[in-house]
């Protein structure tokens, strides 16, 4: 069975290199998805992020991708990393209300601690649910680079404590993925969860 | 909350140098190959400063951040003569996560900070201070600290903030490449007045130097150079340091 995980590339924000690189430590094979017509070509589909929400889904447009991306997702095993775990919500308050791709429901809010805004380090998760994305991943840390989060009631897969205040690091809602960390940033556990995201 | 702890490489392409004030400058290794072994000890981040960019008017040299950037999987943070949105683009799709900026916004166009900052996020653009301290304030330096702005550190700070710079990477012209400790009363300064994460750089000589300027700066991380490059300490003996007395970091 065929098992091409196609990578989104939106906008000029867009910083799939390091995601490339990863994957190809991970033994994946992929393709890069710059028009909606490449999305039947992949088993997968994998929705990196740099950027804010609005700007992320503005070039999901300009780009032609939206339509075809929200048909993929409802079908193919999918993983979003960031922004691209963000904008799979319902909702972002970044730069305005934007909506977004409505796949969780959830919505994107600042990050609100004492400590400083962005967020930004490796820190452990805690898993609350199995999820075969994070499995043998309990514990382990992951790069942070956010200011924005992500809240939901329903398909949490991980926790994270930063400065005494808990958020979502990572959702599950059956074959939909998203982290809000960077795998590809974070040395062999990152490498790790590829790989499991290879194997679902 | 982990401290992060910062391996800094000074690139004057193709090497790694060590500036002492800025000036005087050995070759260490390839920037590359420093990485790959900081990396490897544990470094939470590296730093790639491409430290004659904007002194040459030159723009950075790619081929060398896309090979350092090659084998690590951790974030990597560019900059050195960094002018436009276009610049931040190419350095990302050359493996940079993250850009420093200095010089540009500094002397003539703040504005690159609002629009960067808009663009790719506030956490991917990272604000580069060279300080030098008179008797009463920190003056901000820029091109390696050769050219003085007549702008205070904590004004710069305060404007940088507001326009969108999600980190500060804080270099002292006084106490870079000495060994001789960092200027802690600057971290404080700058720390007090910013929410957002704040790079303690510039004058680690020993460990204790490092645990002084955490607990009495409170930065959100360290970037250290010489003592790596001298292989007086490597990144795990710094982190078991902190460990022991108390800091929280990531092993």
């Amino acid at each position: 069975m065929s098992n091409i995980i196609g990578v989104v590339n939106y906008g000029v924000a867009g910083n799939i290199h390091s995601i490339c690189k990863a994957l190809r430590k991970a033994d994946a094979n992929f393709l890069i998805v710059e028009e909606a017509s490449q999305l039947e070509s992949a088993d997968k589909i994998l929705l990196p992020g740099v950027g804010s929400f609005k700007d992320a889904i503005q070039e999901l447009k300009n780009d032609r991708l939206l339509e075809g991306l929200i048909s993929a997702i409802r079908v193919k095993p999918t993983l979003g990393i960031c922004i691209g775990m963000q904008i799979l919500s319902r909702i972002g308050f970044e730069f305005g209300e934007t909506a977004g791709l409505g796949l969780i429901d959830a919505e994107v809010k600042p990050v609100i601690c004492s400590g400083s805004v962005p967020h930004v380090g490796f820190n452990n998760i805690r898993l609350v649910k199995e999820s075969p994305l994070l499995n043998g991943l309990d514990g382990e840390q992951f790069y942070f680079m956010h200011s924005y989060e992500v809240v939901n009631y329903t398909d949490i897969a991980a926790l994270t404590t930063y400065c005494n205040h808990d958020f979502v690091s990572a959702i599950s809602k059956g074959h939909i993925h998203g982290v809000q960390f960077h795998p590809e940033k974070s040395r062999d556990a990152g490498i790790e969860l590829f790989k499991n995201f290879i194997e679902l | 909350m982990s401290l992060r702890v910062i391996a800094k490489l000074d690139v004057k392409p193709p090497f790694v140098v060590k500036p002492v004030h800025f000036e005087g400058l050995r070759k260490i290794g390839t920037p590359s190959d420093l990485a790959l072994k900081y990396y490897q000890q544990g470094a939470d981040e590296v730093m790639y400063v491409d430290i004659v960019a904007s002194l040459y008017q030159r723009e950075i040299l790619y081929q060398y951040i896309e090979e350092t950037a090659n084998e690590l999987f951790i974030p990597m943070g560019v900059g050195g003569g960094v002018r436009s949105v276009d610049d931040f683009s190419k350095l990302f799709h050359s493996g940079a996560d993250k850009v420093l900026i200095n010089t540009s916004v500094l002397q003539s166009d703040p504005s690159l900070i609002r629009d960067a900052s808009s663009i790719f996020g506030a956490q991917s653009v990272v604000l580069n201070i060279e300080a030098k301290k008179w008797t009463d304030h920190w003056e901000c330096y820029s091109d390696c600290g050769r050219i003085r702005s007549g702008r205070s550190v904590t004004d710069w700070v305060t404007e940088a903030v507001e326009l969108g710079v999600g980190e500060i990477m804080l270099q002292s012209v006084d106490c870079d490449g000495r060994r001789r400790g960092f200027d802690i009363d600057l971290v404080a300064s700058v720390t007090d007045r910013v929410s957002v994460p704040v790079i303690a750089a510039s004058g680690a000589g020993s460990l204790q130097h490092i645990l002084d300027v955490v607990k009495n700066g409170k930065p959100d991380a360290v970037a250290v150079a010489s003592l790596l490059h001298y292989d007086i300490a490597t990144i795990r003996d710094i982190k078991m340091f902190l460990i022991e007395n108390g800091i929280e970091v990531s092993l």
